[in-house]
């Protein structure tokens, strides 16, 4: 809790060219991932997740809060989806857990564990239930166990598919050429 | 380039089409709440109205917005037929067995939330088949602009989202060319189970995060070498301008508020 109170207190880190425009490829980058899919009739994994967590190792809360919230309101407007603003404040949330985690601290698998469960229940599991509830008045508790299912399954990927983003060696270099 | 285009936009030339982005945008948001706010057989009605109209002023054939569905045709049907069978008692007993009952309150209700679903859908739809991406970001960032009172950058957000939307298509071909480069060695994308598929798509995700930042890099340093500093000392070449149709689109929609308002008890 301390942590997000000094989080308040800091202003918002001034952007050098170099970084805004990569943010703004990453978000591109999430774009385009939102349409590869993989798994199969029962369970989809996308990997945008991926770049809201690097987004937010990278550029910290603040930054990764405001483009997940842009790239999911743009990204949903552009598939034709309904646009809902309930899904929008999951993804900030999302990006906020994850920059609380990794956002100048090592990599680690408990800190990748702990933000990951942490979404997958709290932002994945229940949010996204109680929006769609709201939105189209699906039973709550009917499609909650369900999700809890889903995120059950597709979580421990997911934790090992960020382990590998990071520790991966293009990735630091990336990072290098970025704080150079 | 290819002749991918993010987006479904279809370009045609009708009202709905010529509209100010963020006339429709904003629009589109109120909708969901007007959609909130009916409850009675003749709120439904007036709803269905407003929106076939607004299908119809656009000129685009009803078939597309069918193919809107088709991604939440599954929780469409779980919620109805869940609402169907097991809705409290209320009103004519058609059918019943042991702890489900089909009465007719679960009936027009499920209905109701039928005609909801498909409403907010095609709605959704219609924006996105009538507004080209970037007045979608345009439009965004201008309805963005009263967020500068609470310190958000919304100038940098702005250029960020137009970066990312140019660079869409690039990073899309990009993202084939390595998927195919990457086949031609032996890699099998969406093949195996859901491990094998997901580390499969480790030669994919690495080689396009380094060709966007080497992008990124060549972008920035020639933004800078055009002149470049920041997001706010800054001037617009694409500027929106706000018409009659706007406001009228925006009475329609008052009207079809008042009247769901009043329709709510019949």
């Amino acid at each position: 809790m301390s942590k997000l109170k000094t989080m308040a207190r800091t202003q918002l880190p001034k952007l050098d060219t170099l970084s805004m425009v990569t943010m703004g490829l990453l978000m591109a980058v999430q774009l385009v991932l939102s349409r590869f899919t993989i798994g199969n009739q029962f369970i989809r994994l996308s990997f945008t997740f991926l770049v809201v967590a690097l987004i937010a190792r990278w550029f910290g809360p603040w930054w990764g809060m405001l483009t997940a919230a842009v790239v999911d309101i743009v990204g949903t407007l552009l598939t034709g989806n309904p646009y809902f603003v309930g899904f929008t404040v999951s993804a900030v949330l999302g990006s906020l857990i994850y920059a609380l985690f990794l956002y100048q601290h090592p990599v680690s698998w408990p800190r990748l564990i702990i933000a990951q469960v942490l979404i997958a229940l709290l932002v994945n599991t229940v949010l996204n239930t109680l929006w769609l509830t709201i939105m189209y008045q699906t039973p709550f508790w009917a499609l909650l166990p369900m999700r809890l299912l889903k995120q059950a399954i597709v979580s421990p990927i997911q934790i090992v598919l960020l382990y590998l983003l990071f520790k991966n060696h293009v990735t630091q270099t990336i990072y290098h050429r970025l704080t150079r | 380039m290819s002749k991918f285009i993010f987006g479904r936009y279809l370009p045609l030339n009708s009202v709905v089409h010529r509209l100010d982005p963020r006339n429709k945008l904003a629009i589109s948001f109120c909708y969901i709440i007007l959609v909130f706010l009916a409850n009675s057989l003749l709120s439904y009605l007036i709803l269905i109205a407003l929106t076939l109209g607004a299908i119809k002023a656009s000129h685009i054939k009803l078939g597309f917005f069918l193919r809107g569905i088709r991604p939440l045709i599954w929780l469409i049907i779980f919620t109805v037929l869940l609402q169907l069978l097991f809705s409290p008692a209320g009103g004519h007993v058609y059918w019943h067995w042991a702890f489900i009952n089909v009465t007719q309150f679960g009936l027009i209700n499920a209905g109701y939330i039928f005609i909801r679903f498909m409403l907010i859908i095609m709605m959704s739809t219609l924006l996105t088949l009538s507004t080209q991406p970037l007045d979608i970001a345009t439009g965004l960032a201008s309805l963005m602009t009263p967020l500068r009172w609470v310190r958000v950058p919304v100038d940098t957000l702005a250029m960020m989202l137009s970066i990312a939307l140019r660079f869409v298509p690039t990073l899309m071909d990009e993202a084939q060319k390595i998927m195919n480069a990457q086949r031609a060695r032996g890699v099998d994308f969406g093949e195996g189970g859901l491990i094998k598929q997901a580390k499969s798509l480790i030669p994919l995700m690495v080689p396009l995060f380094m060709s966007a930042f080497n992008r990124a890099e060549d972008l920035s340093t020639a933004m800078e070498t055009r002149g470049y500093q920041d997001s706010e000392h800054r001037s617009h070449y694409r500027v929106l301008t706000w018409q009659r149709r706007d406001t009228v689109t925006w009475l329609i929609f008052g009207v079809g508020l008042a009247l769901i308002l009043i329709s709510r008890r019949w």
